[in-house]
């Protein structure tokens, strides 16, 4: 009798445990971050700080509703490779990958906009305002980077390990994006 | 005549199978490019070791300074870079290394039945980034550009203005990076100990030691990030002018200190949890009976380090918190007691009820014990505020956390080195240079920190480089310092005896303490597949269980979970430990060394200022992880 012939119960692969223990470190990050920003904004007499103007509301609402919505086609990804479903999988991570580029690049550009119009080093509210808000940039890009990556490893068909990375990537989309919507609620915070 | 082979049993067959299998590299670059957690253990052991004599010393100079009134050994600014450099060693690059890198790794797979971490090559990449941090915070200390604002470098004193050197930009990267190889630990120790466990070991048969080294790594896990998001904060303060630290621009210089105990406490429970692990291994092997109140111990370890988030700010009582915080934090902080004591208690009803065997480990557990019960009593205070805020800053509180780091945490890693040296070098050490050195190790470490409490009661505080003869210290410093090179002696006696054991020691059984846990079943040293069955598991003291051990043998001759098809572990559900799938594990690699590397590159650049270049090496790092992942292990 080999290990194939006992007996198994379904369970959560170890891949997805991996993402969950990064996820959960990077939450008490972002934690920490929008922590500050309401400690600031407490001991303050004035929000924002120095005169500084309370940040736009449409478009940051709009952009991360549309990243949010990623979360999505990921998961049916994961579903997909699962199901061993290659030309679905694939599909899914496009689609996602597509808006999550055009999020980055928009965000990118109106962050180095706003820091052409107000400067980092005016104040505290400035300080934290760009390090929260460029540290969920930074973990976007890194989804991105993820995607490229998994898209690269999906050329050359599926296996358990590709459907394993896809499902913790897809969880990694939906960490990032719960960190945006976060960061957006509390840089709009600034405005109420 | 030709020889005809005696034709091999199947059970030898798959021994063979399995030893090529899992054969290492060669050579230094077998060492170089390993994933198995036993080597890498030992690669942790050694390197922690180093950094523990380089503390060590440090501690050794600060002494000699301070045993007598207006010694002149070393400048102010000498003695800053000692004393900082003394505390980030002893924590960030011995006892969490060596508790969860060292010990760690080399038994927690070995106590669940494992053949190696989850994940080994990120393990691998841990032990890189550790020690390229270490030797990152070194070199800048010859280079005179050492940390020099103590282990927790408040602000302003810190900041740009006071501290204008790179010295304080060594400290935010270097912990910075260090935090990513502790992090890495962390992670991969959860997730092994949730998921690689063998079949049949369900959380209420798991070693306590691996519920010990469970709650360290959820500790590390969410205190860390908190330190992380202070250094950086600090770093952009320092060189890109954001006002984080500064009151005139709307900063507060009391959020270092919030965010930075808010790692800093669970930090210390991280530090001595580990210890109780040990503890729990030691105590049953010695005394030859299942540990009192196992289930309440196992709570008791993960409670320590829950309520240890949420007492950061008893390090704050002098800052002018609202009293209503400061009672808040006075009561969470009398809480901790609860399951220390449960655990006191567990242990000193085990040693009574049980057969004690003062073997040379349990000597250093009894040593433990009073240790940290005495440093507990001393912590107890502080829950008084007004107690604290007089004592704050002395010698008093030095007292207490040596009383507990050396005393409570350092002790079960010199018993824990005895305890398992049998099982790592395949010999046993000599028993009465042992006692011997865990007596001169007892005396000397109560003669170095007791009269401490004394010093901080009569008003010296801490980080003073020299004193007056009129203020009637010297006494006392004297003792310490005698009680300081006692020690030494007691350390170098300790690691003699280890060191001429490696040599002349007898050969070990495979289990000379008849000790209740899994690596006791293996053979002295394990070979590197650990078990030639995966074990079969029915109580949390499976050694003990000798029909299951019978039924081992009898799975080798019929081949059941073997593995000797594959480089192959099992994987089980978390809860209950029902088999749940067999996957292929990675074999050694060259890419966690140089992802480690490129990653002290790109730090090495951020601490010149040189942030172009750093991100050229950033990008590196992608390459070289794209590189990591383009074997998969099942292609291997």
């Amino acid at each position: 009798m080999t290990a194939a012939a006992l007996p198994r119960r379904p369970s959560i692969p170890a891949a997805w445990w991996g993402m969950g223990i990064l996820i959960a470190s990077e939450s008490v990050l972002f934690g920490c971050m929008i922590s500050t920003y309401f400690y600031f904004r407490f001991r303050s007499p004035v929000w924002p700080q120095g005169g500084v103007s309370p940040p736009e509301l449409v478009a940051p609402i709009v952009t991360a509703a549309c990243l949010a919505t990623t979360s999505v086609p990921m998961q049916l990804a994961a579903f997909a490779a699962r199901a061993g479903r290659l030309a679905a999988t694939r599909l899914y991570v496009v689609a996602a990958l597509v808006v999550q580029c055009g999020y980055l690049a928009y965000e990118l550009r109106d962050y180095n906009n706003q820091l052409d119009k107000t400067d980092i080093t005016r104040n505290a509210y400035t300080s934290i305002y760009y390090t929260l808000l460029g540290a969920d940039h930074g973990h976007v890009l890194l989804g991105v980077l993820f995607n490229i990556w998994l898209l690269w490893k999906l050329s050359r068909g599926l296996n358990r390990y590709r459907s394993n990375a896809t499902l913790a990537i897809a969880w990694y989309w939906h960490f990032a994006n719960a960190a945006t919507l976060a960061v957006v609620g509390t840089i709009l915070s600034a405005r109420v | 005549m030709a020889v005809v082979a005696p034709p091999a049993s199947p059970a030898a067959e798959r021994l063979g199978r399995l030893e090529r299998m899992w054969q290492p590299r060669p050579g230094i670059l077998g060492w170089i490019t390993t994933t198995d957690h036993k080597r890498i253990g030992l690669l942790y052991f050694w390197t922690t070791l180093v950094f523990f004599g380089a503390g060590g010393v440090e501690a050794l100079i600060m002494r000699t300074q301070l045993a007598e009134p207006n010694s002149h050994l070393v400048g102010p600014a000498t003695y800053d870079e000692l004393f900082s450099m003394h505390g980030i060693t002893m924590i960030f690059l011995f006892i969490i290394p060596m508790t969860t890198g060292a010990f760690g790794n080399y038994l927690i797979p070995l106590m669940i039945g494992a053949r190696d971490m989850a994940f080994p090559r990120v393990n691998a990449l841990s032990y890189w980034i550790f020690v390229s941090s270490g030797i990152f915070m070194y070199v800048a200390l010859f280079l005179g550009v050492a940390p020099n604002a103590g282990w927790y470098n408040y602000v302003p004193l810190s900041g740009a203005q006071f501290d204008p050197g790179r010295n304080i930009d060594v400290y935010t990267l270097g912990i910075i990076f260090n935090s990513i190889a502790s992090t890495l630990t962390a992670g991969l120790f959860i997730v092994t100990i949730l998921k690689s466990r063998a079949p049949g070991m369900s959380l209420n048969r798991m070693p306590l030691f691996c519920y010990a080294m469970l709650a360290a790594a959820i500790g590390l896990l969410f205190a860390l990030p908190a330190l992380t998001v202070d250094t950086i904060f600090l770093f952009l303060d320092r060189n890109i002018g954001t006002h984080f630290f500064d009151y005139a621009h709307g900063g507060s210089p009391l959020l270092w200190q919030t965010l930075f105990w808010f790692f800093g406490h669970p930090e210390v429970y991280i530090l001595i949890v580990p210890a109780f692990g040990i503890a729990t291994s030691i105590i049953p092997a010695f005394t030859q009976r299942r540990l009192v109140a196992y289930p309440l111990v196992g709570i008791a370890e993960l409670l320590v380090v829950v309520i240890g988030f949420g007492v950061w700010a008893h390090h704050m009582y002098a800052t002018g918190l609202p009293t209503v915080a400061l009672i808040f934090f006075a009561g969470a902080t009398a809480m901790v007691v609860i399951p220390s004591t449960i655990q006191v208690f567990a242990w000193l009803m085990s040693l009574v009820t049980g057969t004690p065997r003062f073997r040379t480990p349990l000597l250093f557990i009894a040593g433990f014990i009073f240790m940290f019960v005495t440093g507990g009593l001393s912590g107890i205070m502080f829950v008084a505020i007004p107690f604290d805020q007089a004592v704050t800053h002395t010698y008093f509180i030095i007292a207490h956390f040596h009383y507990i780091i050396f005393g409570a945490a350092v002790f079960p890693i010199f018993g824990g080195m005895y305890y398992w040296f049998p099982k790592i070098t395949g010999r046993m050490y000599f028993e009465r240079p042992g006692q011997i050195s865990f007596w001169v190790l007892f005396v000397g470490t109560n003669l170095l920190f007791f009269p401490m409490h004394i010093l901080g009661l009569l008003g010296m505080t801490r980080r003073e480089y020299t004193y007056p003869a009129s203020l009637g210290w010297g006494p006392y410093n004297l003792a310490e310092t005698v009680g300081g090179y006692i020690t030494l002696v007691g350390i170098l006696l300790l690691f003699g005896n280890l060191v001429v054991s490696y040599f002349r020691g007898e050969r070990a059984p495979i289990d000379p303490w008849h000790g209740p846990t899994l690596e006791w079943t293996t053979s002295s040293p394990p070979p590197e597949y650990n078990y030639a069955v995966i074990p079969k598991v029915t109580s949390a003291y499976p050694n003990w269980d000798v029909a299951d051990r019978q039924e081992d043998r009898r799975k080798l001759a019929e081949g059941v979970l073997v593995l000797e098809q594959g480089h192959e572990q099992v994987e089980v559900t978390p809860a209950d430990g029902f088999l749940s799938d067999v996957v292929t594990m990675p074999h050694s690699s060259p890419w966690p060394p140089l992802l480690a590397f490129c990653l002290a590159l790109v730090f090495l650049m951020l601490v010149v200022g040189k942030y172009g270049v750093a991100g050229i090496m950033g990008i590196l790092c992608l390459l070289v992880l794209f590189g990591w992942h383009s074997t998969e292990p099942e292609e291997a």
